[in-house]
């Protein structure tokens, strides 16, 4: 395989490991940084791995000139967005491919990106698909009337299969960040609620489409890691995630692979014909659409073990790792031929082919990932400014920890730039079983060192207790 | 009490601030032929809706922009060395040598006199929109902030949570910070004028008015 | 009279003479300076009789050299007789002409706008023995003989405003309404009503004034002249002009901004404009000429004063003959009088009667339509003329049928069927509850398959994926690998987008901020009235060079070629989601989009057959920057006609709808675009009636930054509303829906 240069379009712990997986294949890279992140750590490791001249300063991840100018005045023939900032952003890998100097996108071709990054057409693409989907409308509803129906359809729906109070999502089919969204339990608060959403939508959004659906409350959130190679013929998936420990604001806390564990846990439904069941749907339209690089499916179980797809994230994620730490290719050892998703990633991207099937795919263990953040759980997870001063852990076979916070390597204090998201660390652990992940799991938090000040002087506020406190309850639905 | 005098011969000792202009973003640089002692004018016109003198062009993305000057002053030294070349953001093109005018004069001292009202921390601050109406219909000194009245929001890790003004009645003399920018912790947001002060700052206005004489 | 005062008088006029002859070397005027001043040195050695013979030799010198003069004026000299503070001003008419007056627009400088003067005058005629005074309104600028409170003639918007209101004063009372127009232009201000607009509703109301409008041109600069200049009558002294823009203005154009016109270039410009009396007579924008005196009308000339008077109450008389008629004796009298008899003795009663009212304005609309046409070029071969004529014929008797005859008995039967129907629904439900069926408590059952319809595919016919909205037209500016710079990007953080982006899927429009870049007419064309499929009509009216302009040829000739069109103005007919329309574009690219006799017959021809064929008819500017001077008042007499043609269309009952983008300015914007009442505008497009360089120029006020923005605009209450660019199509059916007059069928 020809060397590619590979620009890495973004910060902290995924530069981290991109940057890793391209000293692993043998590829070169460029780093990008802003004035906010120099201390980060993915600039030490761009310098101590590349030198200055793998660095460039730039005004803002989000601007995607920047991203180009340096490309080119570095000769990059890749760029890899890692998560967030650009990784969905179909227009990016538009002009990524179409420029006149065109650069390999480490993800999805942009096509895909596009039908598969609008949450209708995904649905829309899994019901034709046979995919189950969210009870409710899959286009944007325009005449009242109509949405009448639905909605008495909805309540219907719910009343058959025994839920006691029904409940409907209205929703701007163009709105998004919780802006535009209403739930409602009857008829009448539904009409109210239909008309305010639609004059909402045409007054601020021109668009005066309203989306229709069931609200669905109890529900467990679950994950299918898929992998293509480009050209879209050939498709395997990583096993499944539960990501079901979240903070307030949806956001994920705790990830553990697979996604049920019935040998431990006893469930209500069949969860190896659940798992199966989303394992096979993902993969399915994978194929069917042509999906040609890393992406996550994201599902939704509720308490009767009916599985629901909710959308398809082109990207690689967060908690990509604990998908990796548990999957074997070829029956090769355990701990040994771990599959590290990145690195997939950037070969498939690249344009290699998958190179094995399902069958040369098996799983082995548990798998827990903790996001270790300055955050304060009591206070509506409320991010802490500061300044951490000590950062250390024991390093152990089962355990991965991927940081920026420099003090973890060098253990000069380090402040936490305001300016992104608070992630600070990432912890994967791995278990043979789901005793052995969750007592290893503790045992690493235990450990963990992580002190410091905020701003006013007072101790660094973390959510390590919280993740401490919530292992036990793991997979449990 | 304030010292005005004593103020008036600090600054009239060094009476320059030097400004650094720096790329904004990445792209090769093209200056446009200025030598250290060359005079370089500031924004203009009614609205100062005429730019600055062009000081250099920075070029990406087959995108060509001026660089202006955002003072009139004296070029002093010049990174001439970057001609031509593809340079990182927020590096140092020239220095700008520029004289403080009678206004800057003022409010230099007046932010000794004045009551500040510093950000609690480091983040984005804006004003609520009802202040930030106020503030562009009628000017700054048509707010009278008040202890405990709503003034601010802070931008955190894209929270945003209320702050108020605590401190004396008065009127906003100043505003210190750029709605939208990152404000280090204990910097000054705005500076109040309590009524008492009035003819204390009305004095300082007429002095430095009569003192201070500006240069090109 | 005394010597002194005598010679005091001769050497007003040699300085009146010098004034008007400007810096220009003439023997004639080196002659009387030189005998003027031979003759204030010997003075003091003449007797008293020598001197009476002296000054009356003089004198005489005077006038005939005076009647030479006469014989040499340049177009830019009779600017200067016109500018010139000795030029007779409307309160010396009000003085000669008319008998009596009271000024009702203020007085002096406590006048709302004291450019403008307002005054009820009387004529008093003989009726036998009896004296009859016949009232008429006098409206007119008032220059003041260089007053400043005067503004020199030119009118603020709210001046305008007051004339208007007047008008209608007039309308009600039945009594003719005399204009004066004294103005070098309007004053370009925006503030309410805003000139453009305020000139417009001018327009719009003059359209149809039902009582007759003469108008006496002295100095008619452009827009602010046809403010009150709508007349059925023209009249047009011979020392005035009457032009689309100022000779300096057009020597500012043509010379380019930066360096000033010389004033060689300012006089070949008044040469070329065709500005003068006689050439517009020629033209046919006037009716007749008046006289005056060699080197223009003084307050002092009365004989002059005199035959002005001769001349309007005979403009009046034939304008009242002509929409209702009079006794034969009196039309025999009145042919006569054109040989020399005083019109003041044959009395004509100036209200009309009710019936005659509306063929005036028929009549007035008439002699619009006919002037400017031989001004364009029309490549139609004479079969295609003769078929669009007979179409026409056909496509009246079609809409009379349908919509009149057809449509008026369908409405009854629908109407009465409506009834019935009613009537029976509440038999039934009367019955229903007689039976005791209870309609209200049983729940809604829901059938099996719309349980399914939750879970499963909905229209699969339209696929899995929905289309993006892909554009039919797509800008070349779209194929450049490059980024370019939102002009908001220092206030609103908006970051360089990409070409192939911003011109391509965005639709030139800023993600960030909703700055509108401007775009081709042509993306316009295809992606909002789908043009590919629409039917285009009257290409072959293009634009020509009526005044033979020097050097213009060329320029259009090379406008032609760029942009492939025979003039900036494209109209044509299709449908909007099903409804017919009519649209007319005016092209940007071509001659900055301004309005020639060309794209004035075009645009008249489309809003005749959407009143014929009853369609609505939009109006896109895609920019304009006027009327185009090279056309001189060919142009800028396209403001009355459009207008006119606009005012009959809504008066059918039609709906016409104008959107303006980019940068539309002057005469178009005064008058037949702004005279909409729904005009609408595409975001960051700019609007009024001078650009922020013309009023530097002409007031010396500098105007703030986004002065003509559009959202200024919609604030200061000139238009309706402002619609994203990507929202046109949705916008404009739903105004197809919700607006406009009574013979939208379709609804």
């Amino acid at each position: 395989m020809p060397q590619h240069k590979i620009l890495i379009a973004n910060r902290g712990e995924i530069a981290m490991r991109i940057l890793s997986a391209c000293v692993r294949l043998g590829h070169g890279f460029v780093c990008v940084y802003t004035e906010a992140d120099a201390a980060s750590g993915h600039v030490r490791l761009a310098r101590e791995q590349g030198g200055e001249g793998s660095l460039r300063r730039i005004r803002s991840y989000q601007d995607a000139s920047e991203i180009f100018a340096v490309a080119d005045a570095t000769n990059a023939t890749a760029v890899h967005p890692g998560y967030g900032f650009f990784a969905e952003d179909f227009r990016f890998a538009r002009r990524a491919e179409t420029r006149d100097r065109p650069l390999v996108f480490i993800g999805p071709s942009w096509g895909v990106i596009r039908d598969l990054g609008d949450k209708i057409n995904t649905k829309r693409i899994a019901r034709s698909l046979g995919v189950p989907t969210i009870p409710g409308s899959d286009r944007p509803i325009f005449d009242e009337m109509e949405a009448v129906e639905l909605a008495l359809t909805i309540f219907a729906f719910q009343r058959e299969q025994g839920i006691a109070e029904g409940c409907v999502l209205v929703k701007a089919s163009a709105g998004g960040g919780g802006m535009g969204i209403e739930e409602v339990y009857d008829l009448d608060a539904f009409r109210s609620a239909y008309r305010r959403i639609r004059n909402y939508a045409k007054r601020n959004l021109s668009d005066e489409g309203v989306l229709i659906e069931q609200r669905i409350f109890d529900f467990n959130h679950l994950e299918v890691q898929v992998a293509g190679e480009r050209g879209g013929k050939n498709a395997v998936h990583f096993g499944t995630r539960n990501c079901s420990v979240q903070s307030l604001g949806r956001q994920k806390r705790i990830e553990v692979a697979p996604g049920f564990d019935a040998a431990s846990i006893e469930y209500a439904f069949d969860a190896g014909r659940v798992l199966d069941a989303i394992t096979s749907h993902s993969v399915n339209m994978a194929l069917a659409v042509g999906y040609d690089n890393v992406g996550t499916w994201e599902w939704i179980v509720t308490p009767k073990g009916e599985p629901f797809l909710m959308e398809v994230n082109t990207r690689i994620q967060v908690e990509n790792g604990v998908s990796g730490v548990i999957s074997r290719l070829r029956g090769a050892d355990r701990g040994e031929a771990r599959v590290d998703i990145i690195a997939e990633q950037l070969r498939l991207g690249l344009g290699e082919p998958l190179g094995y099937t399902q069958a040369d795919v098996s799983f082995s263990g548990v798998g827990i990932e903790y996001r270790v953040i300055a955050e304060d759980p009591s206070n509506r997870f409320t991010p802490c400014l500061g300044r951490i001063e000590r950062f250390s852990w024991r390093p152990e076979p089962w355990l991965a920890v991927s940081t920026q916070v420099p003090t973890a390597v060098t253990g000069e204090p380090y402040d936490i730039p305001m300016d992104y998201d608070p992630n600070l660390a990432l912890a994967i652990i791995w278990g043979a079983d789901l005793r052995e992940a969750r007592a290893r799991g503790e045992a690493f938090l235990d450990g963990l060192v992580l002190e410091g000040a905020d701003a006013s002087g007072a101790p660094l506020a973390t959510n390590v207790a919280f993740l401490r406190a919530r292992t036990q309850t793991l997979l449990h639905f | 009490m304030l010292n005005v005098k004593e103020m008036l011969e600090e600054l009239k000792a060094s009476p320059y601030e030097e400004i650094e202009v720096v790329t904004p973003h990445t792209g090769v640089i093209q200056f446009v032929g200025l030598k250290a002692g060359d005079r370089v004018a500031g924004p203009g016109g009614k609205w100062n809706e005429k730019p600055g003198s062009v000081l250099a062009t920075l070029t990406r993305e087959k995108n060509k922009k001026n660089i202006c000057a955002t003072q009139k002053g004296v070029v002093t030294d010049i990174a001439a060395d970057l001609e031509g070349q593809f340079v990182e953001a927020g590096v140092r093109l020239l220095t700008i040598r520029h004289f403080l005018s009678k206004d800057e004069v003022i409010a230099r001292i007046l932010k000794k006199a004045l009551y500040l009202f510093c950000a609690p921390e480091r983040a984005k601050y804006y004003f609520v929109p009802e202040i930030d109406g106020k503030i562009k219909a009628g000017g700054e000194q048509s707010v009278k902030p008040r202890d405990g009245m709503e003034m601010f929001i802070v931008s955190r890790m894209k929270r945003e949570t209320p702050l108020a003004y605590s401190g004396p009645e008065g009127i906003i003399y100043a505003v210190y910070f750029q709605q939208g920018d990152n404000v280090d912790g204990g910097q000054p947001l705005i500076g109040v004028c309590q009524e008492s002060q009035l003819t204390l700052i009305q004095d300082v206005v007429n002095r430095v008015q009569g003192e201070w004489e500006e240069q090109d | 009279m005394d010597i002194d005062k005598r010679t005091q008088q001769l050497a007003a006029r040699l300085s009146y003479i010098r004034d008007i002859f400007g810096p220009r070397e003439n023997a004639s005027v080196a002659l009387l300076k030189h005998r003027l001043e031979e003759f204030l040195t010997c003075a003091p050695g003449y007797g008293m009789r020598e001197l009476q013979v002296q000054v009356g030799r003089l004198e005489e010198l005077f006038s005939l050299l005076e009647g030479k003069l006469e014989g040499e004026l340049s177009p830019m000299d009779r600017v200067r007789i016109v500018r010139h503070p000795q030029r007779i001003s409307l309160k010396d008419i009000l003085e000669n002409v008319y008998d009596n007056y009271t000024e009702i627009g203020g007085q002096d400088e406590w006048s709302i706008d004291p450019g403008m003067l307002i005054a009820r005058a009387t004529i008093a005629r003989r009726m036998g023995k009896q004296t009859v005074h016949q009232p008429v309104m006098v409206i007119g600028q008032e220059k003041g003989h260089g007053q400043e409170f005067r503004n020199g003639g030119s009118i603020k918007p709210w001046g305008n405003a007051n004339a208007l209101f007047y008008m209608r004063v007039a309308e009600t009372e039945n009594i003719p309404i005399h204009t004066y127009v004294f103005t070098p232009g309007a004053f370009p201000v925006e503030d309410y009503p805003g000139a453009a607009q305020q000139i417009a509703r001018n327009l719009y109301v003059m359209a149809g004034l039902k009582v007759p409008v003469v108008a006496v041109f002295s100095e008619g600069g452009s827009g602010g002249a046809e403010a009150i200049a709508l007349a059925d009558k023209r009249l047009m002294l011979s020392h005035g002009y009457y032009s689309v823009i100022s000779p300096e203005g057009a020597a500012a154009i043509e010379g380019g901004l930066k360096n000033k016109a010389t004033p060689e270039l300012i006089e070949r410009c008044a040469e070329r404009l065709n500005i003068t009396a006689e050439d517009n007579l020629r033209l046919g924008f006037i009716d007749r000429v008046i006289q005056e005196p060699p080197l223009g009308a003084r307050p002092d000339n009365y004989e002059f004063f005199r035959s002005l008077r001769r001349e309007v109450i005979r403009a009046t008389d034939e304008v009242v003959h002509g929409a209702q008629g009079l006794g034969p004796l009196r039309a025999l009298a009145m042919r006569r009088s054109k040989v020399g008899m005083d019109p003041q003795d044959i009395f004509v009663r100036w209200s009309l009667r009710s019936g005659a009212r509306d063929g005036l304005v028929a009549r007035r609309y008439a002699k619009f339509r006919a002037m400017s046409k031989s001004a364009l070029r029309d490549n139609r071969t004479i079969g295609t003329r003769l078929a669009v004529g007979l179409a026409r014929v056909l496509w009246q008797v079609h809409s009379l049928l349908r919509h009149d005859i057809f449509a008026k008995y369908k409405r009854r039967l629908s109407g009465l069927l409506e009834q019935w129907e009613a009537e029976l629904r509440a038999l039934g439900l009367g019955l229903g509850s007689l039976l005791g069926r209870d309609g209200s408590g049983t729940r809604l059952g829901v059938p099996k398959e719309a349980l399914s319809r939750l879970t499963s595919l909905s229209c699969p016919e339209e696929g899995a994926c929905r289309t993006e909205d892909a554009w039919v037209y797509v800008s070349p500016k779209s194929r450049e690998d490059r980024t370019v710079t939102c002009p908001n990007a220092a206030s609103h953080g908006c970051q360089d987008l990409w070409a192939p982006d911003l011109y391509g899927e965005f639709a030139g429009v800023c993600s960030h901020c909703g700055h509108h870049f401007p775009m081709e007419f042509q993306w316009y064309l295809y992606n909002v009235f789908d043009f590919a499929h629409a039917y285009e009509f009257n290409a072959e009216l293009e634009s020509g060079n009526p005044l033979h302009y020097e050097g213009f040829d060329l320029k259009l000739a090379e406008a032609k070629r760029a942009t492939g069109l025979g003039s900036s103005c494209i109209t044509f007919e299709t449908r909007m989601q099903g409804i017919a329309v009519v649209v007319a574009v005016l092209v940007n690219p071509f001659r900055g989009g301004t309005v020639g006799a060309a794209e004035g017959e075009k645009l008249i021809r489309a809003i005749e057959r959407a009143r014929i064929k009853r369609m609505p008819f939009f109006m896109y500017s895609h920019g304009t920057a006027g009327i185009r001077i090279q056309e001189g008042t060919c142009g800028v007499i396209q403001m009355p006609r459009v207008t006119m043609a606009v005012r009959r269309y809504i008066d059918a009952g039609g709906l016409y709808l104008v959107l303006y983008d980019t940068n539309s300015y002057a005469g178009p914007v005064a008058s037949f675009l702004g005279c909409s009442p729904y005009q609408f505008a595409v975001r960051s497009s700019n609007l009024g009636f001078a650009g922020p360089g013309v009023i530097r120029e002409t007031t010396g006020v500098i105007v703030p930054p986004k002065y003509h923005r559009a959202f200024s605009a919609l604030s200061r209450g000139h238009i309706q509303g402002i619609w994203d660019r990507r929202d046109l199509r949705k916008n404009l059916h739903q105004a197809l829906l919700t607006m406009g007059g009574s013979n939208l069928y379709y609804r």
